[in-house]
Protein backbone atom coordinates (compact mmCIF):
# COMPACT_ATOMS: atom_id res chain seq x y z
CA UNK A 1 0.00 0.00 0.00
CA UNK A 2 2.53 2.11 0.64
CA UNK A 3 4.42 2.02 -3.06
CA UNK A 4 1.02 2.87 -4.02
CA UNK A 5 0.43 5.93 -1.84
CA UNK A 6 4.25 7.17 -2.63
CA UNK A 7 3.08 7.30 -6.68
CA UNK A 8 -0.30 8.74 -6.28
CA UNK A 9 1.89 11.80 -4.54
CA UNK A 10 4.37 11.89 -7.09
CA UNK A 11 1.51 11.79 -9.42
CA UNK A 12 -0.30 14.53 -7.83
CA UNK A 13 2.25 17.32 -8.55
CA UNK A 14 4.16 18.69 -11.14
CA UNK A 15 6.96 17.01 -12.07
CA UNK A 16 9.73 18.41 -10.77
CA UNK A 17 12.57 16.77 -12.98
CA UNK A 18 11.42 14.64 -15.49
CA UNK A 19 10.53 17.82 -18.86
CA UNK A 20 7.27 17.93 -19.95
CA UNK A 21 8.97 17.00 -23.26
CA UNK A 22 9.74 13.71 -21.69
CA UNK A 23 6.40 12.69 -20.64
CA UNK A 24 4.50 13.62 -23.27
CA UNK A 25 6.40 12.08 -25.72
CA UNK A 26 6.85 8.85 -23.84
CA UNK A 27 3.06 9.07 -23.03
CA UNK A 28 2.42 9.47 -27.30
CA UNK A 29 4.83 6.26 -28.15
CA UNK A 30 3.29 4.45 -25.15
CA UNK A 31 0.10 4.97 -26.78
CA UNK A 32 0.99 3.96 -30.62
CA UNK A 33 3.08 0.79 -29.41
CA UNK A 34 -0.27 -0.08 -27.21
CA UNK A 35 -2.57 0.56 -29.90
CA UNK A 36 -0.88 -1.96 -31.84
CA UNK A 37 -0.18 -4.34 -29.61
CA UNK A 38 -3.96 -4.19 -28.75
CA UNK A 39 -4.87 -4.32 -32.49
CA UNK A 40 -2.45 -7.09 -33.04
CA UNK A 41 -3.46 -9.26 -30.45
CA UNK A 42 -7.16 -8.62 -31.24
CA UNK A 43 -5.73 -10.20 -35.00
CA UNK A 44 -4.47 -12.67 -33.58
CA UNK A 45 -7.81 -13.59 -32.17
CA UNK A 46 -9.48 -13.75 -35.67
CA UNK A 47 -7.14 -16.13 -37.00
CA UNK A 48 -8.23 -19.63 -38.22
CA UNK A 49 -5.35 -20.43 -36.57
CA UNK A 50 -5.98 -19.59 -33.08
CA UNK A 51 -9.93 -21.08 -33.53
CA UNK A 52 -8.59 -24.27 -34.30
CA UNK A 53 -5.89 -24.40 -31.86
CA UNK A 54 -9.06 -25.79 -29.77
CA UNK A 55 -9.76 -29.64 -30.47
CA UNK A 56 -13.09 -29.73 -30.68
CA UNK A 57 -13.11 -26.68 -33.36
CA UNK A 58 -10.56 -28.49 -35.38
CA UNK A 59 -11.99 -31.99 -35.67
CA UNK A 60 -15.46 -31.16 -36.20
CA UNK A 61 -16.46 -27.86 -37.76
CA UNK A 62 -13.00 -27.32 -39.66
CA UNK A 63 -13.06 -31.09 -41.44
CA UNK A 64 -16.62 -29.92 -42.24
CA UNK A 65 -16.12 -27.29 -43.90
CA UNK A 66 -13.24 -28.92 -45.65
CA UNK A 67 -16.35 -30.78 -47.28
CA UNK A 68 -17.72 -27.57 -48.72
CA UNK A 69 -17.68 -25.03 -51.78
CA UNK A 70 -16.32 -22.24 -48.92
CA UNK A 71 -13.35 -24.17 -48.43
CA UNK A 72 -11.91 -24.87 -51.80
CA UNK A 73 -14.06 -23.37 -55.26
CA UNK A 74 -13.01 -22.62 -58.88
CA UNK A 75 -12.31 -18.87 -58.03
CA UNK A 76 -9.59 -19.85 -55.33
CA UNK A 77 -11.49 -17.80 -52.59
CA UNK A 78 -12.15 -19.22 -49.18
CA UNK A 79 -13.86 -18.40 -46.51
CA UNK A 80 -12.23 -18.36 -42.71
CA UNK A 81 -13.60 -19.53 -39.77
CA UNK A 82 -13.84 -15.75 -38.34
CA UNK A 83 -14.91 -14.42 -41.90
CA UNK A 84 -18.66 -15.58 -40.66
CA UNK A 85 -18.39 -16.14 -36.98
CA UNK A 86 -17.01 -12.61 -36.06
CA UNK A 87 -18.64 -9.74 -37.09
CA UNK A 88 -16.37 -7.09 -39.13
CA UNK A 89 -17.53 -3.98 -37.74
CA UNK A 90 -15.14 -3.03 -34.36
CA UNK A 91 -18.09 -2.40 -32.12
CA UNK A 92 -19.84 -5.42 -32.67
CA UNK A 93 -16.56 -7.36 -33.14
CA UNK A 94 -15.51 -6.75 -29.27
CA UNK A 95 -19.45 -7.68 -28.05
CA UNK A 96 -18.97 -10.74 -29.59
CA UNK A 97 -15.18 -11.43 -28.81
CA UNK A 98 -16.44 -11.18 -24.87
CA UNK A 99 -19.30 -13.57 -25.51
CA UNK A 100 -16.87 -15.80 -26.92
CA UNK A 101 -15.28 -16.01 -23.42
CA UNK A 102 -18.48 -18.31 -22.92
CA UNK A 103 -16.25 -20.81 -25.48
CA UNK A 104 -13.67 -20.35 -22.59
CA UNK A 105 -15.63 -22.16 -20.19
CA UNK A 106 -16.83 -25.10 -22.53
CA UNK A 107 -13.51 -25.57 -23.62
CA UNK A 108 -12.80 -25.62 -19.44
CA UNK A 109 -15.53 -27.83 -18.66
CA UNK A 110 -14.92 -29.93 -21.75
CA UNK A 111 -18.61 -29.51 -22.89
CA UNK A 112 -18.01 -30.72 -26.31
CA UNK A 113 -14.38 -32.51 -26.21
CA UNK A 114 -15.38 -35.63 -28.00
CA UNK A 115 -17.48 -36.53 -30.73
CA UNK A 116 -20.46 -37.89 -29.15
CA UNK A 117 -20.84 -34.99 -26.95
CA UNK A 118 -20.22 -32.52 -29.64
CA UNK A 119 -23.34 -34.38 -31.76
CA UNK A 120 -25.18 -33.75 -29.03
CA UNK A 121 -25.14 -30.23 -28.87
CA UNK A 122 -24.97 -29.36 -32.36
CA UNK A 123 -28.32 -28.27 -32.75
CA UNK A 124 -28.12 -26.22 -29.55
CA UNK A 125 -25.08 -24.74 -30.85
CA UNK A 126 -26.60 -24.24 -34.43
CA UNK A 127 -29.42 -22.56 -33.31
CA UNK A 128 -27.66 -20.22 -31.63
CA UNK A 129 -25.31 -19.32 -34.79
CA UNK A 130 -28.57 -18.92 -36.90
CA UNK A 131 -30.16 -16.86 -34.29
CA UNK A 132 -27.03 -14.68 -34.53
CA UNK A 133 -27.31 -14.90 -38.78
CA UNK A 134 -30.36 -14.01 -38.28
CA UNK A 135 -30.18 -11.15 -36.09
CA UNK A 136 -28.32 -9.20 -39.05
CA UNK A 137 -29.75 -10.56 -41.56
CA UNK A 138 -26.87 -12.84 -42.77
CA UNK A 139 -24.11 -9.68 -42.47
CA UNK A 140 -21.77 -12.25 -42.50
CA UNK A 141 -22.95 -13.94 -45.69
CA UNK A 142 -23.80 -10.58 -47.19
CA UNK A 143 -20.06 -9.40 -46.82
CA UNK A 144 -19.10 -11.11 -49.75
CA UNK A 145 -22.78 -11.91 -51.72
CA UNK A 146 -24.34 -9.53 -52.54
CA UNK A 147 -27.42 -9.69 -54.40
CA UNK A 148 -26.82 -6.69 -56.42
CA UNK A 149 -24.15 -8.68 -57.87
CA UNK A 150 -25.58 -11.62 -58.56
CA UNK A 151 -26.42 -12.49 -62.44
CA UNK A 152 -29.71 -13.77 -62.74
CA UNK A 153 -28.62 -15.07 -66.19
CA UNK A 154 -26.43 -17.97 -65.00
CA UNK A 155 -29.30 -19.12 -62.58
CA UNK A 156 -31.73 -21.64 -63.17
CA UNK A 157 -34.70 -20.75 -63.50
CA UNK A 158 -36.59 -21.35 -60.10
CA UNK A 159 -33.29 -20.33 -58.53
CA UNK A 160 -33.59 -16.88 -60.07
CA UNK A 161 -37.34 -17.01 -58.83
CA UNK A 162 -36.79 -17.75 -55.29
CA UNK A 163 -33.30 -15.66 -55.31
CA UNK A 164 -35.14 -12.28 -56.91
CA UNK A 165 -37.77 -12.29 -54.12
CA UNK A 166 -35.58 -13.08 -51.62
CA UNK A 167 -33.07 -9.72 -53.23
CA UNK A 168 -36.30 -8.12 -52.83
CA UNK A 169 -36.91 -7.73 -49.25
CA UNK A 170 -32.63 -8.37 -48.41
CA UNK A 171 -33.33 -11.64 -46.91
CA UNK A 172 -31.80 -13.19 -44.23
CA UNK A 173 -29.03 -15.72 -46.59
CA UNK A 174 -29.43 -18.81 -43.93
CA UNK A 175 -33.48 -18.48 -43.76
CA UNK A 176 -32.86 -21.09 -46.70
CA UNK A 177 -29.52 -21.97 -46.68
CA UNK A 178 -28.41 -23.75 -43.17
CA UNK A 179 -25.93 -26.54 -43.33
CA UNK A 180 -23.92 -25.10 -46.26
CA UNK A 181 -20.62 -24.54 -44.39
CA UNK A 182 -21.13 -27.28 -41.63
CA UNK A 183 -23.19 -30.55 -41.54
CA UNK A 184 -26.61 -30.25 -40.61
CA UNK A 185 -28.05 -30.96 -37.28
CA UNK A 186 -30.19 -33.74 -37.09
CA UNK A 187 -33.72 -31.85 -37.27
CA UNK A 188 -36.08 -34.96 -37.37
CA UNK A 189 -34.87 -36.96 -34.20
CA UNK A 190 -34.16 -34.27 -31.84
CA UNK A 191 -36.58 -32.78 -29.48
CA UNK A 192 -37.32 -29.04 -30.42
CA UNK A 193 -34.66 -27.24 -27.91
CA UNK A 194 -35.94 -23.58 -29.00
CA UNK A 195 -39.80 -24.57 -28.43
CA UNK A 196 -38.12 -26.10 -24.84
CA UNK A 197 -36.26 -22.83 -23.82
CA UNK A 198 -39.39 -20.81 -24.69
CA UNK A 199 -42.20 -22.74 -23.76
CA UNK A 200 -39.96 -24.58 -20.62
CA UNK A 201 -40.34 -28.03 -19.76
CA UNK A 202 -43.49 -27.84 -17.75
CA UNK A 203 -44.76 -27.12 -14.03
CA UNK A 204 -43.00 -28.13 -11.22
CA UNK A 205 -46.11 -29.78 -9.31
CA UNK A 206 -49.20 -31.13 -10.89
CA UNK A 207 -52.58 -30.77 -9.13
CA UNK A 208 -54.90 -33.79 -8.89
CA UNK A 209 -57.99 -32.62 -10.78
CA UNK A 210 -56.46 -29.96 -12.89
CA UNK A 211 -56.08 -29.51 -16.59
CA UNK A 212 -53.41 -29.12 -18.72
CA UNK A 213 -51.39 -29.09 -21.74
CA UNK A 214 -48.77 -31.00 -23.49
CA UNK A 215 -45.90 -29.04 -24.43
CA UNK A 216 -44.25 -31.94 -26.41
CA UNK A 217 -44.96 -35.11 -28.05
CA UNK A 218 -45.07 -37.82 -24.90
CA UNK A 219 -44.91 -41.08 -24.49
CA UNK A 220 -47.88 -43.20 -23.11
CA UNK A 221 -47.50 -45.88 -20.62
CA UNK A 222 -49.74 -49.04 -20.02
CA UNK A 223 -49.22 -48.29 -16.15
CA UNK A 224 -47.01 -46.26 -13.80
CA UNK A 225 -43.87 -48.35 -13.63
CA UNK A 226 -43.37 -50.38 -17.25
CA UNK A 227 -41.73 -49.28 -20.28
CA UNK A 228 -43.99 -50.81 -22.65
CA UNK A 229 -45.23 -47.80 -24.77
CA UNK A 230 -49.15 -47.40 -25.11
CA UNK A 231 -48.79 -45.13 -27.81
CA UNK A 232 -48.07 -41.24 -28.41
CA UNK A 233 -49.73 -38.13 -26.63
CA UNK A 234 -49.63 -35.39 -28.83
CA UNK A 235 -48.31 -31.66 -28.45
CA UNK A 236 -50.45 -28.90 -27.17
CA UNK A 237 -53.46 -31.42 -26.30
CA UNK A 238 -55.78 -31.09 -22.88
CA UNK A 239 -55.02 -33.14 -20.66
CA UNK A 240 -56.81 -34.06 -16.64
CA UNK A 241 -54.63 -35.19 -13.95
CA UNK A 242 -56.31 -37.73 -12.61
CA UNK A 243 -53.30 -39.33 -10.16
CA UNK A 244 -49.52 -38.85 -9.92
CA UNK A 245 -47.12 -41.44 -9.04
CA UNK A 246 -43.04 -41.32 -8.85
CA UNK A 247 -42.00 -39.83 -12.29
CA UNK A 248 -45.38 -40.39 -14.11
CA UNK A 249 -49.06 -39.26 -14.00
CA UNK A 250 -52.60 -41.04 -14.54
CA UNK A 251 -54.18 -38.31 -17.39
CA UNK A 252 -57.48 -38.17 -19.20
CA UNK A 253 -57.61 -37.39 -22.74
CA UNK A 254 -60.98 -36.47 -23.67
CA UNK A 255 -61.84 -36.47 -27.33
CA UNK A 256 -63.58 -38.28 -29.73
CA UNK A 257 -63.14 -41.57 -32.51
CA UNK A 258 -63.65 -43.07 -35.15
CA UNK A 259 -65.29 -46.27 -35.09
CA UNK A 260 -62.92 -48.23 -37.34
CA UNK A 261 -60.56 -50.89 -36.64
CA UNK A 262 -59.41 -51.24 -32.45
CA UNK A 263 -60.78 -47.08 -32.41
CA UNK A 264 -57.12 -46.10 -31.29
CA UNK A 265 -56.62 -42.42 -32.34
CA UNK A 266 -58.38 -39.95 -30.14
CA UNK A 267 -59.41 -36.85 -32.13
CA UNK A 268 -59.76 -33.08 -30.56
CA UNK A 269 -63.55 -33.05 -31.54
CA UNK A 270 -66.28 -34.91 -33.37
CA UNK A 271 -65.47 -34.96 -37.48
CA UNK A 272 -62.46 -33.62 -36.91
CA UNK A 273 -58.91 -34.65 -37.97
CA UNK A 274 -57.06 -32.86 -35.20
CA UNK A 275 -54.79 -35.56 -33.88
CA UNK A 276 -55.00 -35.22 -29.55
CA UNK A 277 -53.61 -39.33 -29.03
CA UNK A 278 -52.63 -42.46 -30.31
CA UNK A 279 -52.80 -45.42 -28.84
CA UNK A 280 -51.56 -48.62 -29.50
CA UNK A 281 -53.89 -51.69 -30.48
CA UNK A 282 -53.05 -52.95 -27.34
CA UNK A 283 -53.97 -50.31 -24.85
CA UNK A 284 -57.04 -49.15 -27.12
CA UNK A 285 -58.64 -52.64 -26.67
CA UNK A 286 -57.73 -52.70 -22.52
CA UNK A 287 -59.84 -52.94 -19.88
CA UNK A 288 -60.69 -49.83 -18.70
CA UNK A 289 -58.32 -47.68 -20.42
CA UNK A 290 -61.48 -46.33 -23.12
CA UNK A 291 -64.13 -45.13 -21.21
CA UNK A 292 -67.02 -44.53 -24.20
CA UNK A 293 -70.00 -42.28 -24.10
CA UNK A 294 -72.64 -41.05 -27.30
CA UNK A 295 -72.39 -41.84 -30.58
CA UNK A 296 -73.16 -39.58 -33.67
CA UNK A 297 -72.55 -40.42 -37.75
CA UNK A 298 -70.05 -38.07 -39.80
CA UNK A 299 -72.69 -37.02 -42.65
CA UNK A 300 -69.23 -36.25 -44.32
CA UNK A 301 -68.22 -39.42 -44.24
CA UNK A 302 -71.05 -41.61 -42.92
CA UNK A 303 -68.33 -42.65 -40.32
CA UNK A 304 -69.67 -43.22 -36.87
CA UNK A 305 -67.55 -41.29 -34.38
CA UNK A 306 -67.83 -41.67 -30.46
CA UNK A 307 -67.12 -39.63 -27.82
CA UNK A 308 -64.49 -41.09 -25.69
CA UNK A 309 -62.18 -40.27 -22.53
CA UNK A 310 -58.96 -42.22 -22.41
CA UNK A 311 -57.29 -42.62 -18.94
CA UNK A 312 -53.37 -43.57 -19.31
CA UNK A 313 -50.14 -43.30 -17.74
CA UNK A 314 -47.29 -40.78 -19.38
CA UNK A 315 -44.40 -38.83 -17.95
CA UNK A 316 -44.82 -35.53 -15.11
CA UNK A 317 -42.83 -33.36 -17.37
CA UNK A 318 -44.21 -31.28 -20.26
CA UNK A 319 -47.28 -30.73 -18.78
CA UNK A 320 -47.80 -26.82 -18.92
CA UNK A 321 -51.13 -25.06 -17.37
CA UNK A 322 -51.07 -22.11 -20.47
CA UNK A 323 -51.65 -23.18 -23.92
CA UNK A 324 -51.20 -19.55 -25.15
CA UNK A 325 -46.67 -19.27 -25.05
CA UNK A 326 -47.45 -23.11 -27.41
CA UNK A 327 -49.84 -20.78 -30.06
CA UNK A 328 -47.03 -18.26 -29.68
CA UNK A 329 -44.33 -20.03 -30.80
CA UNK A 330 -46.57 -21.93 -33.36
CA UNK A 331 -47.12 -18.32 -34.53
CA UNK A 332 -43.69 -17.18 -35.16
CA UNK A 333 -42.54 -20.17 -36.22
CA UNK A 334 -44.81 -20.51 -39.57
CA UNK A 335 -45.34 -17.32 -39.75
CA UNK A 336 -40.75 -17.21 -39.93
CA UNK A 337 -40.49 -20.71 -41.60
CA UNK A 338 -43.31 -20.66 -44.32
CA UNK A 339 -42.89 -16.76 -45.53
CA UNK A 340 -39.28 -17.54 -46.53
CA UNK A 341 -40.78 -19.02 -50.05
CA UNK A 342 -44.22 -17.40 -50.43
CA UNK A 343 -47.01 -15.09 -48.36
CA UNK A 344 -48.42 -17.83 -46.30
CA UNK A 345 -52.01 -18.03 -46.18
CA UNK A 346 -53.65 -17.22 -42.97
CA UNK A 347 -54.69 -19.70 -39.99
CA UNK A 348 -58.19 -18.46 -41.14
CA UNK A 349 -57.61 -19.79 -44.85
CA UNK A 350 -58.37 -23.10 -44.82
CA UNK A 351 -61.10 -25.46 -41.90
CA UNK A 352 -59.19 -27.90 -39.66
CA UNK A 353 -59.49 -31.04 -42.13
CA UNK A 354 -57.81 -29.00 -45.16
CA UNK A 355 -54.73 -27.95 -42.96
CA UNK A 356 -53.19 -31.03 -42.56
CA UNK A 357 -52.33 -32.13 -46.27
CA UNK A 358 -51.20 -28.86 -47.07
CA UNK A 359 -48.81 -28.16 -44.39
CA UNK A 360 -47.40 -31.56 -45.00
CA UNK A 361 -47.51 -30.98 -48.53
CA UNK A 362 -44.91 -28.29 -47.96
CA UNK A 363 -42.86 -29.37 -44.62
CA UNK A 364 -40.33 -31.03 -46.68
CA UNK A 365 -39.33 -27.53 -47.82
CA UNK A 366 -38.34 -26.45 -44.23
CA UNK A 367 -36.26 -27.56 -41.57
CA UNK A 368 -38.75 -28.49 -38.75
CA UNK A 369 -38.57 -31.17 -36.08
CA UNK A 370 -41.14 -33.67 -35.47
CA UNK A 371 -42.39 -31.84 -32.18
CA UNK A 372 -42.54 -28.35 -34.14
CA UNK A 373 -44.06 -30.09 -36.60
CA UNK A 374 -47.04 -31.30 -34.55
CA UNK A 375 -47.29 -28.03 -32.81
CA UNK A 376 -47.70 -26.27 -35.79
CA UNK A 377 -50.09 -27.90 -37.94
CA UNK A 378 -52.33 -28.11 -34.63
CA UNK A 379 -52.05 -24.47 -34.15
CA UNK A 380 -53.20 -24.06 -37.42
CA UNK A 381 -55.86 -26.55 -37.30
CA UNK A 382 -57.36 -25.08 -33.94
CA UNK A 383 -56.93 -21.50 -35.41
CA UNK A 384 -58.49 -22.53 -38.73
CA UNK A 385 -61.90 -21.25 -40.56
CA UNK A 386 -63.44 -24.29 -38.66
CA UNK A 387 -62.83 -22.79 -35.16
CA UNK A 388 -62.74 -18.61 -36.46
CA UNK A 389 -65.37 -17.64 -37.93
CA UNK A 390 -64.27 -14.39 -39.08
CA UNK A 391 -62.65 -15.32 -42.48
CA UNK A 392 -64.55 -15.87 -45.45
CA UNK B 1 4.63 18.17 1.66
CA UNK B 2 7.07 20.77 1.12
CA UNK B 3 9.16 20.02 3.45
CA UNK B 4 9.19 16.62 2.71
CA UNK B 5 10.49 17.25 -0.72
CA UNK B 6 12.98 19.60 1.02
CA UNK B 7 13.77 16.75 2.80
CA UNK B 8 14.25 14.55 0.06
CA UNK B 9 17.29 13.99 -2.68
CA UNK B 10 16.65 15.57 -5.61
CA UNK B 11 18.12 11.86 -7.43
CA UNK B 12 15.32 10.27 -5.38
CA UNK B 13 12.38 12.93 -6.31
CA UNK B 14 13.49 11.61 -9.74
CA UNK B 15 13.19 8.36 -9.63
CA UNK B 16 9.94 8.75 -7.82
CA UNK B 17 8.66 10.32 -10.76
CA UNK B 18 10.22 8.20 -13.32
CA UNK B 19 8.73 5.13 -11.38
CA UNK B 20 5.07 6.69 -11.56
CA UNK B 21 5.33 7.54 -15.13
CA UNK B 22 6.58 3.81 -15.54
CA UNK B 23 3.55 2.40 -13.60
CA UNK B 24 0.88 4.91 -15.27
CA UNK B 25 2.14 4.38 -18.75
CA UNK B 26 3.17 0.32 -18.95
CA UNK B 27 0.43 -0.85 -16.66
CA UNK B 28 -2.38 1.40 -15.42
CA UNK B 29 -3.59 3.01 -18.50
CA UNK B 30 -3.03 -0.40 -20.49
CA UNK B 31 -5.13 -2.12 -17.87
CA UNK B 32 -7.64 0.40 -17.92
CA UNK B 33 -7.97 0.43 -21.56
CA UNK B 34 -8.69 -2.82 -21.80
CA UNK B 35 -11.05 -3.39 -18.81
CA UNK B 36 -13.21 -0.73 -20.52
CA UNK B 37 -12.95 -2.09 -23.85
CA UNK B 38 -13.95 -5.51 -22.44
CA UNK B 39 -16.91 -3.20 -20.13
CA UNK B 40 -18.04 -1.84 -23.70
CA UNK B 41 -17.81 -4.98 -25.33
CA UNK B 42 -19.39 -6.88 -22.70
CA UNK B 43 -22.44 -4.42 -22.51
CA UNK B 44 -23.24 -4.25 -26.30
CA UNK B 45 -23.26 -8.12 -25.70
CA UNK B 46 -25.99 -7.73 -22.53
CA UNK B 47 -27.79 -5.52 -24.59
CA UNK B 48 -28.03 -7.63 -27.44
CA UNK B 49 -28.98 -10.80 -25.33
CA UNK B 50 -31.90 -8.97 -23.14
CA UNK B 51 -32.86 -6.38 -25.01
CA UNK B 52 -32.91 -7.54 -28.73
CA UNK B 53 -31.44 -5.65 -31.27
CA UNK B 54 -33.31 -4.06 -33.85
CA UNK B 55 -31.83 -5.89 -37.05
CA UNK B 56 -33.27 -3.55 -39.80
Amino acid sequence: MKWFITIWRTLNKPAKYLTLGTISLSAFLMGIIFWGGFNTALEMTNTEAFCISCHSMESKPYQELQQTVHWSNHSGVRATCPDCHVPHNWTRKIARKMEASHDVWGWLLQTVNTDEKFEAKRLEMASREWKRFDRDDSLACKNCHDYASMKWESMSKLAQKQMKRAAEIDQSCVDCHKGIAHKLPDMGTSRAPELIAQVGSGESSLQVGGTYFTALTKPLYFNDTTDVEAGTLNIATKVTVLETQGDRVKVGIDGWRKKVGAGRVIYYDFGLNILSAQLSKEAALEEGVMEIFEQKEDPMTGLQWQRVEAKIWTEKDFLVKDLQPLWDYARETYSTSCSVCHTQPSEAHFDANTWPGMFQGMIAFVNMDQDTQALVQKYLQEHSSTFDKSAH
Amino acid sequence: MAEQDLATKPSQVKSKELKALGFIIFLLFPILTISGIGAYGFVIWMIQAFGGIVSH
